[in-house]
């Protein structure tokens, strides 16, 4: 397998639903071997955008390249370098773990039988599936059935990873394993991993995209834009009842309790006043501050 | 209450529902359509009360097959739609939440299925339907058919539908359900009805009432009874009625007691029906995770068409795999093929005698077209088009579809490898097909199997049809991409290949999937239809690409479902080998299609039925006027005929001999032929002009210029040509093949005269067609009709006849000489006394079984392989003449010849002389023991006796009642043989074989003997009346009567005989103690119901048994409206007592006792030991239940 980089390129990618929902809204982003954190709320299009990148959908307007592939032309072409884990799916309930991936396989190309059965054994292994192999998938857990999706995706050692929300149904040391293995694929292929959970970026993702409503609000790599928040992330402990006085007169970003007390992080260039000391700021504080507009905007920057 | 709410969220769901609302329409516009389609025949009214019942019966059919989706949703939907975590753990009841479900869909199916009567009602009253023929609106007619069929079925289905889908968990299951409902469980009643000869299987197990009441039912009505009878809670409907909702009832409380909310961890649905299931534990606890990263290997994939085909592959086989493994997928027909390998023999016989099993008999069982509703292997399409629903939307129902469908496979090879596992399936059931023909086989002890035959017929030409059937399956789900709209489509389309005839619609290039038909005998083989099939089903395949090619543009993959969607991106998915496929179906299509249509079309005629009836009318119009104009008798008819079977061509020159028997000059003649083919270089031996040519009737008038006086005759020369040109839209049986000819004059020689027999009789057909109504047959009393004969010639005929060198050519008369000339065998034949004008000229590879009766040559051609029942055909001829010359006077001609011919036809036809049977014939196997039935001696014997009645002697007037003096007498003659030759028993044996023919549904209120008019009474009833009269006035009285009825009307001197002459006779030889028998068989419609009550013996001393009989007697008559009217009786009737393991015709006792209406008592002695007994053993009487005429003795004493 080669090892030459691929970029995956969106340009102006605009998607809405018949129902009028627009899911995505003139979406860019240029995306580059590693992990790609996508950050955003439920309902902010990440699926939308995945399920687009992965064949599944068409935009209403844009393009999208991955190396020399047209993604929305050459279906065919990406597929064969796709690794795809959906947020939701099912299984037939009535095959057998190893049979079934065997099955998905042969249907990722991986035609030759020794190589499949290699590869069959390996995923089952290291995906803590293999005492489970001749078990039927209507028995699995909702973990099991995850990490069995997970074997699914990296069959055939994709260029392209999209895996949508893929942390949601894993326990912590799995999530951890899984994570580890995504930043591994990273190092030869395009990884991109949507979330709503801060931590699955910060650990790994080398860049970020932050989205909301379909908008792209903030492209960044997460140490630097942290650092970019430095000084200017200001910490205060207040009781409940003081919130909407002090909503007005700060721009806070985030609320979180504490033992009891409400803690907030508000956005400032200068020391917001008394009560608020200056904290050191992590990635959460980056996407609340997007999120509630005090930081990036829509096009100029993520265009960068 | 949480029951109302639940009841009332799921009924407003529903009814928001547009599915709903579609079935609704669907609905009302089949009973719209066909209403306006189909209208009830003469003399009923087109809104009688049956008519109507009819249509909401087939309704409630279609209702069955389309709608089934909503009980089952209603059951199934909270788990397809993943909300059962939600509701299963709510607060709630199980009889609450199943019982609000279920009530829920049988309201909503309980107002659906209101469409049917709805729509007959707009077509009568708003669309104005047929709107002359309309008798008074009663609601009853609707409202009767409401709640006695269609609402009992809405709950029987909604329930079973329900519950199953409850305990499946699965939508689909409903689907399922309402296809077996809807067809299959008819069939089984109607299998059951014919293996058993007993109707009332139908009635009770038909749940839709199609069978059970409109092909049963609703037959034995009586146009009055159709006009103002409603359907009423009685007999075996009453039963069914009690049946069906016991067993919905029964499945409801199977759902109820089985289901539970539970999470399901199993997928086999067969652990939930049973009740101590243990559900499958799963062990989550997983060992400590190392944090060793994971390493996928590195391994080559490669993307070339061999993966593509690989993958095709693996699809296919886990499609074939998904349904093998479902509990429908290869249970049903296999089930289907063990039944009928166990009924083997009753299956593959004739008139209840079992036939030989040859491989090509069993595939007449075993292949059928796709849409024949009346095999019980319509399972396979119902099956088909279930499981291509199944495929179409598997990974969707298993929510791997946004995987599934980002795999790096193409489009083609999802469509190809899932339509790939389908036909997997359909060949499996295929192998499953042939082993049942072959078990059929082997079990009757037959062994020469035709594996080849099985390959060809199976796998070649059954398969074809159902993979054709397959694509369109598959198609219709694929571009419909709504599963049960899909269904909904694929059931109309099922409806429409059924019958497509009543949509007007013939031509196999318009009936997807049709072909012009085969057919495979052991004397053609399969002859030259295999090409029209092959060329027919190749364009049928080029449509099947095509629709491959839009069902792979329009394949839904991804989440872009949307139909406007689809077709705005399909032009995208025009990938060269798409293109490529589009062509080569496109250029198919065209090619092939103009094939067919120059071969259907232009080489040959294509006429639709309508056109044809069309015809036969302009017939009557044009020349009907000329129905009286005197015409010259053919009295002679020599033919030169040359035969070239292996360019399939008929040469003819012939010479007719006619003459003037009337007293008053004859000045035109007129020329015409039935079958359309055309006379050329006519000449007349005396000037004449031709003053009408009618190419397009074929229908020609002369006129000579010098009149034909009384007594004069003239010759008529002309050719005939006759080749097969290419194919026609319906492969028939070619008049001449490289392995056969066989034709009649009818077929290819002109007529002298107006042909009465062109004009159409059928009532209803004459009144579609315009033409002034009258009766299809003249009445007994029409003096002028009496007059004529259904045929007038009287024939010297002569021919010669030239055929291939290896062949043998057969017709009537004697043969005079053969000769070879030119590499061609010529045969020369004349007959010795003139015939009638029917005769049949044949040529093949016949073998000839010679012999003679003293001076008369008996000559048998026959198929060389099918000897087995020559001797006994032998036999069966000599014993005949050797009767019926000894009884009714000489045979009248120096030969009789009979020659098999092509076609699977297990009947014998007889023309003066000369009888033909077709291949089945031979293979029928008698049974010559004791107690057995030898049928083709008997069949044999029967077609002798029309050389003294119908054929040849006796030539009856062509009024009602002709066909008793023809048939009835020829049955009651062959039953004499059979009995000289195998006693009583085989008697007795065929006695009650016409018996069970009165237990198919029928219209008792049948006009009587005399005048009868239709097949079931000339040769069921004849035949009962005349063996019963010889039972009770002996043969000998019997013969002689026929004897002096043939001796005055032998020649065809006016008045031509008709059944008042035999009648007369009869009464002659019937002592007058008896008339009132005579009357009842003859001149009334009478029905005897008699029933033994009890029987009793008592031993008085070593040789003396007193038996005691009680014996209810009844005696009805009924009348043209099918009323019953009592009438008292006092007649002889056969009493008889019988030992342990006695046949009827060894009694222990058996004397005629005076039997009087009502429950009466009867004493008698007998030697030894009774062990059953009765009154009628013998079946003489007309009887409808003849098996309570006999019980067996009980243990009484006095």
């Amino acid at each position: 397998m080669e090892n030459h980089h691929v970029n995956l390129s969106i340009r102006n990618v605009s998607k809405r639903y018949a129902n009028g929902v627009q899911a995505l809204n003139d979406v860019s982003l240029t995306i580059s071997n590693g992990m790609y954190g996508l950050l955003g709320p439920n309902g902010a299009g990440k699926s939308t955008l995945m399920r687009i990148l992965a064949t599944l959908q068409e935009p209403d307007k844009g393009s999208i390249r991955l190396g020399s592939i047209d993604v929305l032309n050459q279906k065919d072409e990406v597929r064969q370098t796709l690794g795809y884990l959906p947020q939701e799916f099912g299984v037939y309930p009535k095959a057998k773990a190893e049979d079934l991936l065997d099955y998905f396989a042969v249907l990722k190309g991986i035609t030759n039988r020794a190589a499949r059965k290699e590869v069959v054994e390996s995923l089952l292994k290291q995906t803590n599936l293999w005492d489970k192999r001749r078990q039927k998938l209507g028995g699995f857990s909702g973990g099991m059935k995850q990490r069995f999706g997970v074997a699914v995706a990296l069959l055939g050692n994709p260029k392209l990873m999209i895996v949508d929300e893929p942390t949601a149904g894993l326990d912590p040391a799995e999530r951890v394993r899984f994570l580890n293995l995504l930043s591994e694929l990273g190092e030869n292929s395009v990884v991109l991993l949507s979330t709503h959970i801060v931590e699955d970026v910060s650990e790994l993702c080398t860049r970020m995209a932050i989205i909301n409503k379909g908008q792209i609000l903030k492209e960044a790599e997460p140490l630097k834009a942290v650092k970019e928040m430095h000084g200017r992330i200001w910490r205060r402990v207040i009781d409940k009842s003081l919130l909407p006085a002090i909503e007005r007169e700060h721009r806070i970003i985030s609320t979180k309790l504490l033992g009891g007390r409400t803690v907030i992080h508000a956005y400032s260039e200068e020391h917001p006043g008394s009560g608020f000391e200056l904290v050191e700021p992590d990635l959460e504080d980056v996407y609340f501050a997007t999120m509630t507009g005090n930081v990036g905007n829509h096009k100029s920057e993520a265009a960068q | 209450m949480k029951f109302r709410k639940i009841f009332s969220v799921e009924f407003g769901y529903q009814v928001r529902s547009t599915s709903t609302w579609i079935y609704f329409f669907v609905l009302l516009c089949s009973a719209i359509f066909f209403t306006a389609l189909v209208s009830p025949n003469d003399g009923v009214y087109s809104n009688a009360p049956y008519f109507i019942a009819g249509i909401i019966i087939f309704g409630g059919m279609i209702w069955l097959l389309i709608a089934a989706p909503l009980a089952g949703e209603a059951a199934a939907r909270d788990v397809y739609s993943r909300m059962h975590p939600l509701i299963y753990t709510s607060p709630i009841s199980k009889l609450d939440y199943l019982g609000g479900r279920f009530l829920a869909a049988l309201l909503v199916n309980a107002l659906l299925i209101f469409a049917a009567p709805l729509g007959v009602l707009i077509s009568f009253h708003v669309l104005g339907i047929n709107e002359a023929g309309l008798g008074p609106f009663r609601a009853s007619a609707y409202l009767s058919v409401y709640f006695l069929v269609s609402l009992p079925n809405a709950f029987v289905a909604t329930a079973l539908q329900f519950s199953f889908s409850a305990l499946t968990r699965n939508v689909a299951t409903s689907y399922l359900i309402g296809l077996l409902l809807a067809l299959f469980a008819h069939l089984v009643g109607m299998s059951l009805a014919t293996l058993f000869g007993n109707w009332d299987f139908v009635r009770l197990l038909d749940p839709v009432g199609l069978a059970g009441l409109i092909n049963t039912e609703f037959a034995t009505w009586t146009p009055a009874e159709k006009n103002t009878r409603l359907i009423t809670l009685e007999g075996m409907f009453l039963w069914n009625r009690i049946l069906w909702p016991t067993v919905g009832v029964g499945a409801l409380l199977l759902a109820y007691t089985r289901f539970n909310f539970a999470h399901t961890v199993t997928a086999n649905w067969w652990s939930r029906l049973r009740k101590n299931h243990f559900e499958e534990t799963v062990e989550v606890g997983d060992r400590p995770t190392n944090r060793m990263a994971i390493t996928v290997p590195l391994v080559e994939r490669t993307f070339q068409s061999s993966t593509a085909l690989f993958q095709t592959w693996m699809i296919a086989r886990a499609s074939f795999q998904r349904i093998a493994t479902h509990p429908a997928g290869l249970t049903l027909v296999g089930i289907v093929a063990i039944v009928s390998a166990v009924f083997g023999d009753r299956i593959i016989s004739q008139f209840g005698i079992p036939l030989v099993p040859t491989t090509q008999q069993v595939l007449t069982y075993l292949a059928t077209p796709v849409a024949n509703l009346a095999t019980p292997w319509v399972v396979v399409p119902l099956l088909i088009m279930y499981f291509a629903g199944e495929l179409i939307w598997q990974e969707r129902e298993a929510k791997s579809n946004d995987i599934a469908d980002a795999l790096p496979v193409g489009d083609w090879a999802l469509f190809t490898g899932k339509y790939l596992g389908l036909a997997l399936v359909v060949f499996a059931w295929m192998t499953l097909i042939m082993a049942c023909g072959i078990l059929m086989q082997l079990s009757v002890g037959y062994f020469t199997i035709d594996i080849d035959l099985y390959l060809i017929t199976l796998f070649g030409l059954q398969l074809t049809e159902y993979l054709l059937f397959a694509v369109l399956a598959i198609t219709v789900h694929a571009i419909a991409n709504q599963k049960y709209i899909a269904h909904m489509l694929m059931v109309l389309i099922f409806i429409f290949l059924a019958f497509p005839a009543k949509f007007n619609v013939e031509h196999p290039m318009l009936i997807f999937g049709a072909d012009p038909g085969w057919w495979n005998t052991e004397m053609t083989g399969f002859g030259r239809t295999l090409f029209p099939w092959l060329t027919v089903k190749l364009y049928w395949i080029a449509w099947a690409l095509l629709l491959a090619v839009v069902a792979r543009v329009l394949w839904a993959r991804g989440r872009e479902e949307d139909f406007s969607y689809r077709v705005r991106y399909a032009g995208k998915q025009f990938t060269p080998a798409t293109i490529k496929v589009l062509i080569v179906a496109i250029v198919g299509m065209i090619s092939l299609g103009s094939f067919i249509f120059y071969n259907t079309n232009v080489l040959n005629e294509y006429a639709t039925s309508r056109e044809i009836g069309e015809r036969k009318a302009l017939y009557e119009i044009r020349y009907g006027k000329y129905r009286n104009r005197l015409q010259p008798q053919l009295t002679g008819t020599r033919l030169n005929v040359e035969l070239y079977p292996d360019q399939h061509r008929i040469e003819i020159r012939a010479a007719y001999t006619l003459v003037n028997v009337d007293s008053v000059a004859i000045d035109t003649v007129h020329l015409g032929s039935v079958s359309g083919n055309k006379p050329y270089e006519i000449i007349f031996s005396r000037a004449a002009a031709c003053v009408v040519t009618d190419d397009e009737l074929t229908h020609y008038i002369y006129r000579l210029l010098k009149p034909l006086l009384p007594g004069d005759s003239l010759t008529l020369n002309f050719v005939v040509h006759h080749q097969q040109r290419g194919f026609g839209h319906v492969t028939a049986m070619p008049l001449s093949s490289e392995s056969s000819t066989y034709f009649t004059n009818y077929d290819l020689l002109p007529n002298i005269g107006y042909l009465w027999h062109r004009e159409i009789r059928d009532p209803d057909s004459r009144k579609k067609y315009g033409l002034p109504a009258r009766p299809a047959i003249a009445s007994l009393y029409d003096k002028e009709a009496r007059k004529r004969s259904a045929s007038t010639d009287h024939n010297s005929f002569e021919a010669i006849i030239g055929t291939s060198p290896d062949q043998v050519a057969v017709a009537p008369g004697t043969l005079k000489r053969t000769w070879k000339e030119n590499n061609r065998m010529y045969f020369h034949f004349k007959t010795d006394v003139p015939i009638r004008g029917e005769y049949a000229i044949v040529s093949g590879h016949y073998a000839m079984k010679e012999s003679g009766w003293k001076d008369v040559a008996i000559r048998i051609y026959h198929h060389p392989q099918h000897e087995m029942n020559i001797d006994r055909m032998m036999g069966s001829v000599r014993a005949s003449l050797e009767y019926y010359s000894e009884q009714f006077g000489p045979y009248p001609f120096g030969h009789i010849t009979l020659v098999e011919h092509p076609g699977n036809d297990g009947g014998m036809h007889a023309e003066a002389s000369m009888i033909d049977f077709g291949e089945q014939f031979t293979l029928i196997t008698p049974d010559v023991s004791p107690n057995g039935f030898d049928l083709p001696y008997y069949i044999v014997a029967h077609e002798v006796a029309h050389q003294w009645f119908g054929s040849a002697q006796l030539t009856p007037a062509n009024v009602e009642g002709a066909g008793v003096l023809i048939e009835g007498l020829a049955v009651y003659c062959g039953m004499q043989v059979l009995k000289a030759q195998y006693g009583d028993a085989h008697v007795q044996r065929y006695v009650d074989f016409v018996h069970t023919s009165y237990e198919l549904p029928r219209v008792l209120a049948t006009p009587s003997l005399l005048q009868a008019n239709e097949t079931f009474l000339y040769y069921r009833k004849g035949g009962l009346a005349m063996h019963a009269l010889s039972q009770y006035i002996g043969t000998k009285n019997v013969n002689v009567a026929l004897r002096t009825l043939l001796d005055k009307h032998k020649s065809k001197m006016l008045p031509l005989p008709t059944t008042l002459d035999l009648y007369h006779e009869l009464k002659n030889q019937t002592p007058d103690s008896l008339h009132y028998l005579l009357q009842d068989l003859f001149e009334k419609n009478t029905y005897w119901q008699l029933k033994t009550q009890q029987l009793t013996a008592a031993q008085t001393n070593n040789e003396k048994w007193d038996v005691t009989l009680k014996i209810q007697a009844r005696k009805v008559v009924t009348d043209s409206l099918g009323a019953d009217h009592e009438v008292p009786m006092n007649d002889w009737l056969e009493v008889g007592i019988y030992e342990d393991g006695k046949g009827a015709h060894e009694p222990l006792y058996l004397q005629k006792h005076r039997i009087r209406s009502g429950e009466q008592v009867i004493n008698l002695t007998v030697p030894r030991k009774p062990h059953h007994g009765g009154i009628d053993p013998r079946h003489l009487m007309i009887d409808l239940k003849t098996h309570d005429n006999m019980i067996e003795s009980g243990e009484g004493g006095k």
